[in-house]
């Protein structure tokens, strides 16, 4: 299952945005909580079932990293109706896949499966949402899993932490300071208890967006959803829920004060017992609350120098920018003054970086935009014998320039163009347009944005451009980073 | 949020919903039908096949150009196609790079090539922009000196990297191993290559790739047949160029048991694994669907599959662990394996090759069967989203020579295969214990790879796949090798005794039978000298002479089978003078023999002193162990035009006589065959019949 540590790589390139095609959709709340997102689209028999639990590393306290992203993985150990192993068994067997990822942000479960099969994605997903099963077995086999993914995709691969160091220099405060792969040792040190509690908290119906995309017959599609989503329980009662499964008739006594056997798993919240009945009632009443931290508002103030030694050969340089999160005003603009910068082979650091002065062997930059806060990230690999100060400058020259001088006429007419060509291009799929339309939802203002993030873009001007340069880009508050290969680490003792 | 809503107890809830017994899990309803639209297929006058796959639903367009030639060798410039690939787009006759790379950002177009294709993609309004600056690519490529340049030295840093890089160092090892030399799959890159490639073979070889003779183009997206036949016609119609090189590749190599190599690479927390074999198959075969299922239920199949099921969900060895079949017209091979952290190296390559022997011993079940038909139906459809997949399938059809409704019956095709079938094809093209296993890693996992080895020695690879050659530079001179080495073989005695028993020696005879298992029969043969320099040798078997030679230092005679009986040349006289004698280390001063020091190497997994020795027609290395002096082994290298064959000779059990040590036994290996050979006589100062040599 993929996580998105390093998808900001991407995210320079490919947009979750919108398109001119029109895309429509309904969507609805369920009254525990949940947004419903529907897309209906015919040209393939295919349908896209997914869930976006607003939970991401962010969420996590300081001694317990990683869990957002461990939760990735545990949630395909099956339910109280699904054995370990037996999930994804079910999509494949019926034609189907399914993956999910984790970024700082958000947790995205989903199915791609042929459309006769969209009672079984939205079963699969109502049972992974209720009552997903947390436990010993499952936890110890992800816990190595986890690890052989770090071990792969951060610690063996060159420059890979490059993330990892920057935002722990960037976030002091804020739990951007870590990454959602996290910690191995709080992994190791987290109980069965605390896993437990992380899916009470987070992993609850007012927590989610379920987005259906695809070839679907709205009416029956929504008779589904409520047979499926509309029973879980709302506010606290779906832990109420969890616990008349999971706790022995003693604990439960003991918790609730009345037996575990006056409540009904099939007729839940319908108990005939006057008391179960009140139990229930308050605790649907409940909301459960759900923590989330406050935008981060540490803007650099300085310059931070450092080396990491790490297995490569050629030196590489990272340099970090406070940013705006990503729903902040300054956001589009700064995006389209990464493309002047970085987006295409004409992109200016491209052709000075890398083909004009061949200092660089690679060289780009990205608006990594969040939920709480961005980072504007330029890096660099140095080409065979070049240092990185010379690097350094040549980047510096470009950022000098972007903030000294306006964009010209044509240059802008080309990043308007590249834009336009990718909103078309994007969304070609279902899964990308139910993904678009719930991350829109939750971190956009709306699913509509699918629509009209286009022209928020076209919207931009040169003049917003120069400005936003000005503004984030400062000389004097930033972050520097030098990779240097390990052999010099033992050279210099 | 704003969108979390949240019900404070403001009211009660009624009736949320009715009842529901969440075990019954949902059926399915009716499946659905699956359409695949008719591509469109013309040819074109200059030898391009076009196909055209019509979608309106975006407004966009693409053409793929794919060229119709087969790989060519390489040889010592390795990674040349892929150089002039990337510089395709390095500029045209019309335009500058920088005007090119502008030209195309202006209309947020994609422009792009390799070293076999030009691909273009546009939003359908900016198309004929699009088209003008690819065909000025495709006809007009000019590839400036400084771009080649240029490129070149990036490449270099590319090289660089890749150490650093185990994925791509493990692709590079599995590739020379199941491809080696002679086989384009099995040439890589390297600085030594990257330094013999200049402008004018990358042009001769854009030349020679980009044709429309034979060419393919596909062409997807919001356009109709009339606006594409028109549009070909214009930008493509002038395109002229050379038939396409044809050549057959045949297979990769096959082993005689598992083979391991590693590649170090220091300070890795994890081992990448790779195991892998050639197949003989092409993507033609009706065989190759029953392998896609065979490898799916083995690897390809997402969390379902074997390997998944076994090192990752119930051992937790890797985070993902898979098996891939790669079939080309050239060359197919399998492979399966994935990243694993140090301390389980061993258990993992272990529980690979067990799951490849369990699936070649025994049926699959029926379960595995329907979840891999089921999930290969499944994956069908969902690429049916993708308008250039029905492009993709008639290009197939078409290159493949596949039946015209292939892709309308898969689906009936694939629910026809059965567990037989999977366990004849897993019988006939996959190996269990006939692997390629490559470790790239930490060095501290070396030792417990050795079980794996048929032949229990372990080649260390580069990053590039080819052998590493440690070389130490030697503590003393030539001379003094050979002085140890004559010390060695005469053993107990002062060096002006050694020549007086040397001079002793008028004449000798050897003869060694050998035995091979690619040759069904022994082979003799004899080498005899005779003061001061007659030389004679003598290779036969069941009955034929397959070669002989003999001169008697002024002239000569030989003869080969194949090639005849002829007179030698003083000039291979004076060769032959060179190597005379039982020991002609004796006479290196004297014969002219140009020998030096070289370096100290591991040969037979032994230290040596490496001479090396130029007779004016070969190059020979000669092995003297580091410690006993004794000679181990000689390799030679031969250069007939572009061919160069080499030839190892070993030695071993050191006998003495008339108070020398001669070896016993010898082996010989080329690239072609290995023999072992012993040595049944050596007769010292006794009567040789030289007329039997001048057969």
């Amino acid at each position: 299952m993929k996580y998105i540590l390093l998808a900001g790589l991407c995210s320079a390139m490919a947009f979750n945005g919108t398109s001119q095609r029109e895309i429509e959709y309904l969507e609805y709340d369920l009254d525990n909580g949940i947004h419903v997102i529907l897309h209906e689209e015919h040209a393939t028999p295919i349908v896209a079932v997914s869930v976006l639990y607003h939970v991401g590393s962010k969420n996590e306290q300081a001694d317990r990293t990683g869990f957002a992203h461990f939760f990735e993985h545990l949630l395909f150990e099956g339910s109280a109706n699904i054995e370990r192993g037996e999930y994804s068994e079910l999509v494949e067997k019926n034609g189907g896949t399914l993956n999910a990822n984790t970024s700082q942000d958000r947790t995205f479960y989903y199915e791609i499966l042929p459309s006769n099969q969209l009672e079984l994605g939205i079963w699969l997903e109502s049972e992974r949402m209720l009552h997903a099963n947390v436990e010993i077995t499952g936890i110890e086999t992800q816990r190595s899993v986890v690890k052989e993914e770090k071990r792969q995709r951060v610690d063996n691969q060159p420059y890979a932490s490059f993330i990892t160091e920057m935002f722990s220099r960037m976030f002091k405060k804020h739990p951007y300071n870590w990454v959602p792969i996290g910690s191995m040792e709080h992994l190791d040190a987290a109980k069965e208890e605390d896993y437990v509690n992380f899916y009470r908290t987070f992993y609850v119906p007012a927590n989610a967006t379920l987005s259906i995309a695809g070839d679907i017959d709205i009416e029956e599609t929504k008779a589904w959803i409520n047979k499926y989503f509309s029973s879980i329980p709302k506010g606290e009662a779906i832990n109420l829920y969890r616990d008349v499964e999971n706790l022995s008739d003693e604990e439960f006594l003991k918790e609730y004060g009345v037996d575990r056997s006056t409540f009904d798993l099939k007729n839940f919240g319908m108990s005939t017992d006057s008391k179960a009945k009140e139990i229930f009632n308050k605790y649907s009443a409940t909301a459960i609350e759900i923590p989330r931290p406050e935008k981060a508002n540490e803007p650099l103030t300085g310059i931070v120098k450092d080396i990491v030694y790490d297995n490569i050969q050629l030196p590489a340089l990272f340099m970090g920018y406070s940013f705006p999160e990503q729903s902040h005003p300054d956001f589009h603009a700064l995006e389209m003054m990464n493309d002047v910068l970085s987006g295409g082979a004409s992109s200016r650091i491209n052709k000075s970086l890398v083909e004009k002065q061949q200092i660089a062997q690679f060289a780009f930059c990205f608006a990594y935009g969040l939920e709480d806060a961005g980072v504007g990230i330029f890096a660099a690999i140095a080409a065979q014998g070049k240092d990185l100060d010379s690097v350094q400058m040549a980047f510096d020259d470009q950022i000098t320039l972007i903030k000294d001088e306006l964009i010209s006429e044509a240059e802008f007419e080309k990043i308007r163009n590249q834009y336009e060509n990718q909103f078309i291009s994007t969304n070609s799929t279902i899964a990308g347009i139910a993904e678009t339309l719930a991350d829109n939802h939750v971190y956009s203002g709306g699913a509509e944005k699918i629509n009209t993030e286009l022209s928020e873009y076209l919207a931009v001007t040169r003049e917003d451009i120069q400005r936003v340069a000005k503004k984030y880009l400062t000389q004097d508050a930033r972050i520097i980073l030098h990779y240097l290969p390990m052999e010099e680490k033992s050279d210099k003792k | 949020m704003k969108k979390y809503i949240i019900a404070l107890g403001l009211f009660v809830p009624t009736i949320l919903f009715g009842q529901i017994d969440r075990s019954i899990r949902p059926e399915a309803a009716p499946a659905p039908t699956i359409n695949i639209k008719d591509s469109k297929v013309f040819t074109t006058e200059n030898g391009i096949t076009v196909i055209l796959s019509e979608n309106h639903k975006i407004p966009r367009v693409s053409y793929n150009l794919v060229m119709g030639s087969d790989p060519k060798l390489e040889k010592s410039k390795a990674g040349l196609s892929s150089i002039a690939g990337t510089l395709v787009m390095s500029g045209t006759s019309n335009r500058s790079k920088d005007d090119l790379d502008n030209e195309v950002d202006n209309i947020g177009a994609t422009l792009h090539a390799d070293n076999n294709s030009i691909y273009m993609s546009s939003l359908t309004k900016h198309m004929t922009k699009g088209l003008t600056l690819m065909s000025d690519v495709l006809m007009n490529a000019n590839f400036p000196q400084s771009e080649v340049d240029r490129i070149i030295t990036q490449n270099e840093s590319n090289l660089t990297s890749t150490k650093s890089d185990a994925g791509s160092m493990a692709s590079n090892a599995t590739s020379s191993a199941n491809f080696p030399k002679g086989h384009p799959y099995g040439e890589i890159m390297t600085f030594e290559s990257l330094e013999n490639i200049d402008r004018s073979s990358i042009v001769e070889y854009y030349n020679m790739a980009f044709s429309p003779k034979g060419s393919y183009l596909v062409v997807v997206g919001d356009i109709t047949l009339e606006e594409t036949k028109e549009l070909v016609q214009t930008y493509f119609g002038n395109w002229k160029g050379k038939a396409p090189h044809k050549e057959n590749w045949g297979t990769g190599s096959f082993n005689a048991g598992n083979n391991v190599s590693f590649v170090n690479k220091p300070g890795a927390v994890q081992s990448v694994i790779s195991v892998s074999f050639s197949m003989a198959i092409t993507p033609s075969d009706p065989d190759y669907l029953k392998l896609k299922v065979l490898n799916n239920i083995m690897g390809a199949g997402g969390f379902a599959s074997r390997l998944m099921q076994n090192l990752r969900e119930d051992k937790a060895y890797t985070y993902g662990c898979y098996s891939r079949l790669n079939i080309t017209d050239d060359g197919s091979w399998f492979s399966a394996g994935g990243n694993f952290r140090n301390e389980v190296t061993d258990s993992a390559i272990t529980q690979i090759l067990f799951e490849l022997d369990r699936i070649i011993d025994d049926y699959v079940t029926d379960k595995e069967l329907d979840l891999a038909k089921s999930s290969m139906a499944g994956s069908f459809g969902r690429s049916l989203e993708r308008p250039s997949t029905v492009a993709r399938f008639a290009l197939n059809i078409i290159k493949n020579d596949l039946p015209k409704d292939y892709y309308q019956t898969y689906l009936k095709q694939l629910e026809a295969i059965t567990k037989q079938d999977l366990l004849d094809v897993a019988q006939k093209y996959w190996t269990g214990s006939k692997c390629n296993i490559v470790v790239v890693g930490n060095e501290e996992v070396i030792p417990t790879l050795l079980q794996f080895d048929s032949d229990g020695e372990i080649e260390e690879l580069d990053a590039f796949g080819n052998e590493v050659v440690e070389k130490i530079p030697s503590d003393l001179t030539a001379d003094e090798i050979i002085e140890n080495y004559l010390a060695a073989v005469i053993p107990n005695v002062k060096a002006k005794k050694r020549k007086k028993i040397f001079k002793k020696i008028k004449s000798m005879e050897v003869v060694i039978e050998m035995t091979s298992a690619q040759v069904p029969f022994p082979i003799t043969s004899k080498n005899a000298w005779m003061s001061p320099n007659i030389n004679a040798s003598l290779t036969e078997g069941k009955g034929m002479v397959f070669s002989s030679s003999y001169s008697d230092g002024i002239t000569g005679q030989q003869q080969a089978m194949g090639i005849g009986k002829s007179e030698m040349t003083p000039e291979e006289i004076a060769v032959a003078n060179k190597s005379m004698g039982i020991v002609p280390e004796y006479n290196y001063g004297k014969s002219g023999m140009e020998y030096e020091v070289i370096g100290i190497e591991k040969f037979e997994k032994k230290e040596c002193y490496v001479l090396k020795l130029n007779d004016g027609k070969s190059i020979t290395f000669d092995y003297y162990d580091r410690t006993s002096f004794m000679k181990l082994g000689t390799m030679s290298i031969e250069t007939q035009g572009e061919e160069t064959t080499q030839a190892t000779q070993t030695y071993d059990n050191y006998v003495e006589m008339n108070g020398i040590l001669f070896p016993t036994m010898v082996k010989l290996s080329t690239g072609q065959a290995n023999l072992e050979g012993k040595v049944v006589s050596r007769i010292i100062n006794g009567e040789i019949d030289f007329e039997s040599y001048k057969k």
